[in-house]
């Protein structure tokens, strides 16, 4: 009770001097939470920044020996109905998109051309790239409308609105260009229908070539990812496409270490210089616990109210720090990758626990005072 | 007389210098460290990037749509228009030559593969460069493949020789026969059909290696690329070449169309490393030729690269800060710590200017020595972050000495400049009966 009210008297008494220690805690605490929250978003950030790179899951038929000895064409077709349940059913949260293809070799005025059925909504998922003149189509339900590549509106004169024929063995599609591609790959050369367009036109009723998924996460994710499709789809070929995992992978770990190394120096950094304020701080206070002590006060419990002191200052400070940077780190999420990142709200017991620490070793050579002679201390030596 | 008076303060309390020292020292070390790295960074990240391998491709203005499903042409070989092999050369005498990092070609023909116990398979053969020596105009050699362009493609055994009938088969291809299709091995192609000229015969290839490229090549036999034009008919020529190159990330100036910029644009345009830039000088060298931007690659790279730029510069800044704080109030405390001193020193006649002048001398001499031996140590500390991270040490930037001894004399001085106004209010009396 005594040592409450001492204690509530302490700081009252000496705020002028609390506010420098303390604009000193809040702003040391404001830094680090602020930059442990981003240290512990900037994975998740950075894996989402990573799926602009397009599909890193490929389901494919499993070739088997048959098809290669007979010499048949490849590929060869796989049933819709099984790959999409499993592929569905398999849907986390982490899957951006996953979209089926089936491709086949056209006609369209007199020249061959690749045609992709796929799910259309799907595809700007899968490939955030591409740019797109015109509309491009919202529905996979949609049989009319078609995309086409940039090459093939440049080889058969299309722009979007201009009707287009595909054909294939007697066969004919008519479709409206909704958007031409300009994807920067192979996909310029191609025309892309809803799925069922490709599947009447090829008489291929639920068959589709491979499936397309787009994975956000580590490569670890991405790992488990596949190895939970392969084993719920056996007899198929589900394989990451390594040009996307493993860069995105190695990039990761560099970008994190060097994040992390930078957030590191800072902490210390802040942290000695809050030490070094509380240092400073306690240091004043030797004539106060000089009196005390004359006074009678045993050294453990005058040493232990002004340990209290720093602690509250400590914790007041980090409280109020923690929210100064959570904002801190919402504005740096905005600036740097267009959305908030979200508080963490571990950070507070952290940034708080780091306060009181270095409030507390910064007060600590108070203790030496301890063996020291109330006089020697008073008369100012 | 005032230099001497400095200089006794250093001399009488050694210690709190030192604190004061120790604190510029971190503050600066880290300071310099932060401001290296992020200086470095975006070189050594465009690098890092290449790791996702080609981001140009370049093919012939051909008068047919390329049939192209997951990588692989469908085309009949004599049908759709071919690049000159010798034309490659021509990408490293562009502006930006030493950007090109890599390229290699890339052929395709349709084969029948067979072993020596029969059984022939359709496949696809790909005749491409592992490591070729490309001679360069004035004796030069640059070595490239798809080493460079394809990096992650895995190789076990070996890859083949570029003079020899050897080739690597794709994993999966090789999974398909499991003991015939193997390293050490010898397959059997032809070409499924042949265009003019093109070789009718089968040749013997000796499989040296099994390689995984997670893409449509896993099904495909690998070559030199000369084994590839013999079977083809296409002495000299390629369908296809991927160039990898290091490129700075798009911006403003660099999504607008060349032919709307005013001179002076053009020539900050042409002379920084875009992508388009890149392209557009490719374009001029090799005429006839369709310079893609492979925008999957490309645009990931320099959008990843802008935001992770912009995220160390914000760290760098709050690091600046953090240390610009810390020296500012071990400052601070210093002159605090001294009150007593200043009153002796107003007592016996001192002015305000004189106790200020005084201090400020001191604080700046730590500040210069405690910020040289902070850059020494930043240097060391970069040095030991830029190995760590991306296995190379930064390169030491003359510019950042001006720039972190002016930082620490600054955050010194103001640091100090303020406890010292407010000394300068102090009554001599008072202070020196200790109140």
């Amino acid at each position: 009770m005594m040592f409450g009210r001492l204690l509530w008297n302490l700081l009252r008494a000496s705020r002028g001097r609390l506010v420098v220690a303390l604009i000193a805690l809040v702003s040391g605490a404001a830094v680090i939470s602020a930059l442990l929250n981003l240290d512990f978003d900037v994975e998740r950030k950075l894996t989402q920044e990573f799926r602009t790179l397009g599909a890193n899951l490929v389901i494919a038929p499993g070739r088997d020996v048959q098809s290669i000895e007979s010499g048949a064409e490849s590929p060869t077709l796989m049933d819709q109905s099984v790959v999409l349940m499993q592929v569905e059913r398999m849907r986390t949260e982490e899957v951006v998109a996953a979209a089926p293809y089936l491709y086949i070799v056209a006609q369209s005025a007199g020249s061959p051309v690749v045609v992709a059925g796929t799910w259309l909504d799907q595809t700007r998922k899968l490939s955030p790239t591409w740019k797109i003149v015109g509309e491009s189509v919202a529905t996979r339900d949609d049989l009319t409308h078609c995309l086409v590549g940039r090459d093939v509106a440049r080889q058969l004169k299309l722009a979007p609105g201009s009707p287009i024929e595909l054909n294939y063995l007697g066969r004919t599609a008519r479709m409206t260009v909704a958007g031409i591609v300009d994807a920067g790959g192979t996909e310029d050369s191609h025309v892309f229908v809803n799925l069922p367009v490709a599947q009447d036109l090829a008489e291929l009723n639920s068959q589709i070539g491979l499936v397309q998924i787009s994975v956000s996460g580590t490569s670890k994710t991405i790992a488990e990812h596949t190895q939970q499709l392969a084993a719920a789809l056996h007899g198929f070929e589900v394989r990451p496409i390594r040009q996307v995992t493993q860069a995105e992978g190695d990039l990761l770990d560099r970008i994190r270490l060097l994040i992390i190394s930078m957030v590191l120096l800072i902490l210390v950094l802040t942290s000695l210089c809050v030490l070094a304020t509380m240092a400073a701080l306690s240091m004043e206070r030797r004539e106060d616990v000089g009196l005390m002590k004359a006074l009678g006060g045993s050294i453990s419990r005058v040493v232990g109210l002004f340990l209290a002191e720093v602690g509250v200052l400590g914790a007041f400070g980090g409280f109020i720090g923690c929210f100064v940077g959570l904002a801190l780190s919402h504005w740096m999420g905005q600036r740097v990758f267009g959305t908030a990142i979200s508080a963490r709200w571990e950070i507070f017991p952290l940034t708080i626990a780091l306060m009181v620490a270095v409030a507390l070793a910064g007060a600590l050579p108070l203790r030496r005072l301890g063996n020291t002679k109330p006089a020697v201390i008073l008369r100012g030596e | 007389m005032f230099a001497r008076l400095v200089g006794e303060s250093f001399v009488r309390n050694p210690r709190r210098k030192f604190l004061t020292a120790a604190a510029l020292v971190v503050g600066m070390a880290v300071a310099t460290a932060t401001l290296t790295v992020a200086l470095d960074v975006g070189d050594r990240l465009a690098r890092e990037f290449r790791s996702l391998g080609a981001n140009l491709l370049v093919t012939p203005q051909s008068d047919t749509l390329p049939l192209e499903i997951g990588g692989v042409d469908y085309r009949p070989v004599d049908e759709g228009a071919y690049l000159e092999e010798s034309e490659a050369a021509k990408l490293k005498s562009i502006f930006w030559r030493h950007n090109i990092l890599g390229f290699s070609p890339f052929l395709d023909v349709p084969v029948l593969v067979s072993t020596s116990q029969g059984g022939a398979s359709a496949a696809t053969l790909i005749g491409t460069w592992f490591e070729h020596d490309v001679s360069l105009p004035g004796n030069e050699v640059f070595r490239t493949g798809v080493s460079v362009t394809h990096p992650w493609w895995k190789i076990q055994g070996r890859w083949f020789r570029e003079d020899a009938n050897e080739c690597v088969l794709g994993s999966t291809l090789a999974a398909a026969f499991p003991g015939r299709f193997a390293p050490g091995k010898m397959i059997y192609v032809s070409a499924q059909a042949t265009g003019k000229g093109g070789s009718e015969e089968t040749i013997p290839l000796f499989v040296t290696g099994i390689v995984s490229t997670g893409d449509a090549e896993d099904q495909a036999v690998l070559v030199p690329l000369s084994v590839a034009q013999t079977l083809s008919g296409h002495p000299g020529e390629m369908r296809q070449l991927y160039v990898s190159a290091l490129t700075k990330p798009a911006d403003t100036l660099s999504e607008r169309d060349p032919h709307t910029l005013s001179p002076k644009e053009y020539d900050r345009w042409f002379c920084s490393p875009y992508i388009s830039s890149i392209a557009y000088q490719i374009r001029q060298v090799l005429p006839g030729t369709d310079v893609r931007v492979i925008r999957r690659v490309a645009d990931s790279e320099g959008r990843i690269l802008s935001h992770i730029g912009t995220l160390l510069w914000i760290v760098t800044l709050a690091a600046l800060m953090a240390a610009a704080l810390a020296v500012a109030a071990t400052a601070a405390t210093t002159v605090l710590e001294r009150r007593s001193e200043i009153g002796i020193m107003k007592a016996i006649g001192a002015t305000n200017t004189l106790v200020a002048g005084i201090f400020l001398a001191e604080q700046l001499m730590l500040a210069l020595a405690g910020g040289a031996v902070g850059f020494g140590a930043g240097v060391g500390l970069a040095w030991i972050l830029g190995e760590s991270v991306f296995g190379a040490a930064s390169s030491l930037h003359v510019v950042l000495i001006p720039v972190v001894l002016g930082l620490a004399a600054l955050v010194a001085i103001v640091g100090s400049l303020i406890p010292l106004r407010r000394a300068s209010h102090f009554r001599p009396a008072p202070i020196l009966r200790g109140e």
